[in-house]
């Protein structure tokens, strides 16, 4: 069947353009107005992103040119990594605080969003007392926390030593409860590192709140179709609300690792800006910072950001394929929907 | 009034308030700079009540002259070294810098700096060469050339409660042994106690390195030598109290302690029967003994002596530092802070005016010429205690941080190094053998031009 043209008007060359020039017409008007904004990301973002790329290949001091050392600073960091000194603390130091901030801040933030969202007399107090500690800005939380924790002198010790138990270090400490050959060596402890898990703790009302919010979100009609089925409070917590809770669960975790990788302030604040103990509170971001504003090594600090940044989005990335397993979306991706 | 007027009327005295305050607060800048001189910008760190001290300093200088103006930029905190370099590398530094950190070589290698002989001629810079003390010319040198002038020292030394080691029926101590047999009879290894006789602070592994004969760097073959056998041995000696003790009693005990100002300074809480501090603890314990006779109440005699050495170590030695200016490549006006330089640190005849500065902030002189001034001598019968840390600063063994680059990063990698030894009983030498192979390969690579 040979086709032919339908009759009728044909398009003219306006008609075709006047989208195209409406189009650029719009983007003239809304240029100026996003001008700012996109100046700063130009300049404030994308900039030093790509500059300290380009940058990590080099050696610079901010006072000379960079020169390029192909890569020498890499070089470093892998051999800081396999010999364990200071990179390979601070990576060790940082996966220690992440692997035990982010699991129990959900453990906790759940927990207490369940209990706040029961109807009981006072909720909102209850609810405001818990969610305070999370705007307090996080020097002032972490000078209180110095203060509480401190091994001599400090509140938490004071209490602990009333009913008889043992009182850690704490921020004064290297030991790393956690770790398990610590826990036959007889030198078993709270250290440092386990003081700003402690402290991470303390701001998870942020955390609570985005739960307690998706709490309320959970159907009635589940609940009710779980309990004629015989469920009791823990089958229902279990088949129903954590199933439902799944995505923003997925969403804090994806949030808090990459917030407790780039954790600086609090550990910056508690160490005297070293580290200290004896390094045991080097972190990445804070090893990046010494060695860029310290010591005035750009190149190898850049080095370290790029490789934290790849950490980083290592971590995502696989927190992204697990989901798939346990996360349970109901508008029909994840677990939970078949055929 | 309805709400609405009350409101509005109250927003507009609340910005015309703020508005007033504004004017007000600029009105009373103390250092306008007059029209007929030139202005010399000064950063410098001090806050709290050394702030007026220094704007004092200020303030007659600008009295006492016709051609310049300092005008003062309080910059307190930790990072005064990241703004310099910042400014410096933006195009706009200061004319003159206070600082007390081990930059000098570090800067001057990365040519930050400009030497003392672009302001001075080669004879000043000869004069003053002899006029400095040892420490004070070594704090300012760079490859044998003077690029900070120092105004002040900071001298470390033992600390101790006469009564307290009365009551074990002890005398100050003279020598190492002297110090160990009394820390031990005061604190029994065992139990934790709630006072020791003395603990080792990681940080003064660079003075008792000094004191047991060491030195850190040796500038013949440009090697860092931080794992010499003396500098092992202090270390070995410092760590005896951790093996002694228990590493987590030493380090939840003592950490802190040098930062606690006044009356919560350890010797005077009773938490030690000696302690290394610095000559700022005179006036602080002249301060609360004072207050404690006001009272009443009995006060205890506080001493110091020079940091006793074992039997192959150096007497009057220790690591030493101080305040000292710097002016940045780039300055507007070299010549003006050269001029506000000479006129606080004492030299070129103001040592009147540097003894005068010493004597209100409690700083030890850069110079014997300043020490000997009336004023200052008139601060030492004030201030007994201060004669041990002034005779000390014309010690040659008193040693500051190596004048080389990357000196910051070689002073922490040294106190990582006692940090490990002390809280995670890594063995003394390797500890060290790791810290030196770290410096020296930052020393190649800064020799390198980083």
């Amino acid at each position: 069947m040979i086709r032919t043209a339908k009759p009728g008007p044909q398009p003219t060359s306006v008609n075709i353009s006047s989208p195209t020039r409406r189009r650029g017409k719009e983007l003239l008007t809304v240029l100026p107005f996003i001008a700012p904004w996109l100046l700063g990301f130009l300049t404030l973002v994308v900039y030093p992103f790509v500059a300290s790329l380009v940058w990590s290949f080099d050696r610079y001091d901010m006072l000379s040119p960079p020169e390029y050392v192909g890569t020498a600073n890499y070089e470093r960091l892998a051999d800081e990594l396999v010999t364990g000194q200071r990179f390979g603390q601070a990576v060790w130091n940082t996966a220690y605080f992440a692997l035990l901030s982010v699991p129990l801040s959900i453990v906790l933030g759940v927990g207490l969003a369940v209990m706040l969202s029961w109807q009981v007399r006072g909720q909102a107090v209850y609810r405001t007392i818990l969610f305070l500690p999370s705007v307090v800005p996080i020097v002032a939380s972490s000078i209180l926390w110095l203060w509480l924790l401190d091994p001599q002198a400090g509140l938490v010790n004071y209490l602990l030593s009333l009913v008889g138990l043992p009182t850690p270090g704490w921020f004064n400490s290297t030991a790393e409860a956690a770790w398990p050959p610590g826990w036959f060596s007889g030198q078993w402890g709270f250290g440092s590192k386990d003081a700003l898990v402690l402290m991470s703790l303390w701001g998870v009302g942020n955390f609570m709140i985005i739960y307690l919010a998706a709490i309320g979100d959970i159907p009635l009609s589940l609940y009710e179709a779980a309990e004629l089925d015989g469920a009791g409070p823990l089958r229902r917590f279990w088949h129903v609300t954590l199933p439902m809770l799944s995505p923003v669960i997925f969403f804090n975790l994806v949030m808090g690792l990459i917030h407790a990788i780039q954790a600086f302030t609090q550990v910056y604040i508690v160490s005297e800006g070293q580290g200290a103990p004896a390094g045991s509170t080097l972190m990445l971001s804070l090893y990046v910072f010494l060695s860029a504003f310290k010591y005035l090594q750009m190149g190898y600090a850049s080095a370290i950001a790029w490789t934290m940044f790849l950490l980083v989005v290592a971590a995502t990335w696989a927190l992204f394929r697990t989901s798939r397993r346990w996360v349970y979306y109901q508008t029909g991706r994840g677990i939970g929907v078949r055929g | 009034m309805n709400t609405r007027n009350f409101k509005r009327i109250a927003g507009v005295a609340l910005l015309a308030g703020v508005i007033a305050l504004a004017f007000w607060e600029s009105g009373r800048r103390r250092f306008e700079v007059p029209q007929s001189r030139s202005e010399v910008v000064f950063w410098h760190f001090w806050g709290g009540k050394d702030r007026p001290v220094v704007e004092e300093i200020c303030r007659r200088f600008n009295e006492s002259q016709q051609e310049y103006f300092v005008r003062p930029v309080a910059m307190p905190g930790n990072n005064l070294d990241l703004k310099f370099f910042l400014s410096v590398a933006g195009g706009d530094p200061p004319d003159v810098l206070n600082q007390d950190d081990p930059i000098v070589a570090d800067w001057a290698h990365r040519e930050a700096l400009l030497p003392l002989d672009a302001m001075a001629s080669p004879e000043e810079i000869a004069e003053l060469e002899g006029w400095l003390f040892p420490a004070a010319r070594q704090i300012g040198s760079y490859q044998d050339r003077l690029y900070a002038l120092c105004n002040g020292l900071d001298i470390r030394a033992l600390y101790y409660n006469g009564d307290l080691l009365a009551e074990h029926g002890l005398a100050p101590p003279q020598t190492l042994a002297e110090l160990d047999a009394a820390a031990l009879a005061i604190a029994p290894p065992g139990e934790p106690h709630d006072r020791y006789g003395y603990l080792p602070d990681p940080r003064r592994l660079w003075s008792w390195g000094i004191v047991f004969g060491g030195r850190f760097y040796d500038p013949r073959t440009g090697v860092a030598t931080a794992d010499s056998e003396p500098i092992v041995a202090a270390l070995d000696w410092m760590a005896s109290y951790s093996r002694r003790y228990g590493p987590d009693q030493v380090a939840r005990f003592r950490k802190g302690d040098q930062a606690l100002p006044g009356a919560a300074f350890p010797l005077l809480e009773g938490r030690y029967a000696m302690i290394m501090d610095g000559q700022w603890r005179v006036a602080e314990i002249a301060a609360v003994a004072a207050a404690a006779a006001k009272r009443g109440e009995q006060v205890p005699h506080y001493g110091v002596v020079p940091l006793p050495p074992p039997p192959s170590g150096v007497p009057k030695a220790g690591w030493v530092n101080g305040n000292f200016f710097v002016v940045p490549r780039g300055a507007r006006n070299p010549q003006g802070a050269w001029a506000f330089m000479k006129f606080w640190s004492g030299f070129d005849g103001h040592e009147g005016e540097a003894a005068r500065a010493c004597a209100g902030g409690g700083w030890i002189p850069a110079s014997q010429a300043v020490v000997d001034h009336p004023t200052f001598q008139d601060y030492l019968r004030r201030y007994p205690l201060f004669g041990t840390f002034v005779e000390l600063a014309s010690s040659p063994e008193q040693v500051p941080t190596p004048g080389v680059p990357g000196a910051q990063f070689f002073q922490d990698e040294v106190i990582r190094a006692a940090e490990d030894a002390m809280y995670k009983l890594v063995p003394p030498r390797a500890a060290l053998e790791n810290a030196n192979r770290r410096v020296q390969a930052r020393l190649e690579a800064a020799r390198a031009k980083e």
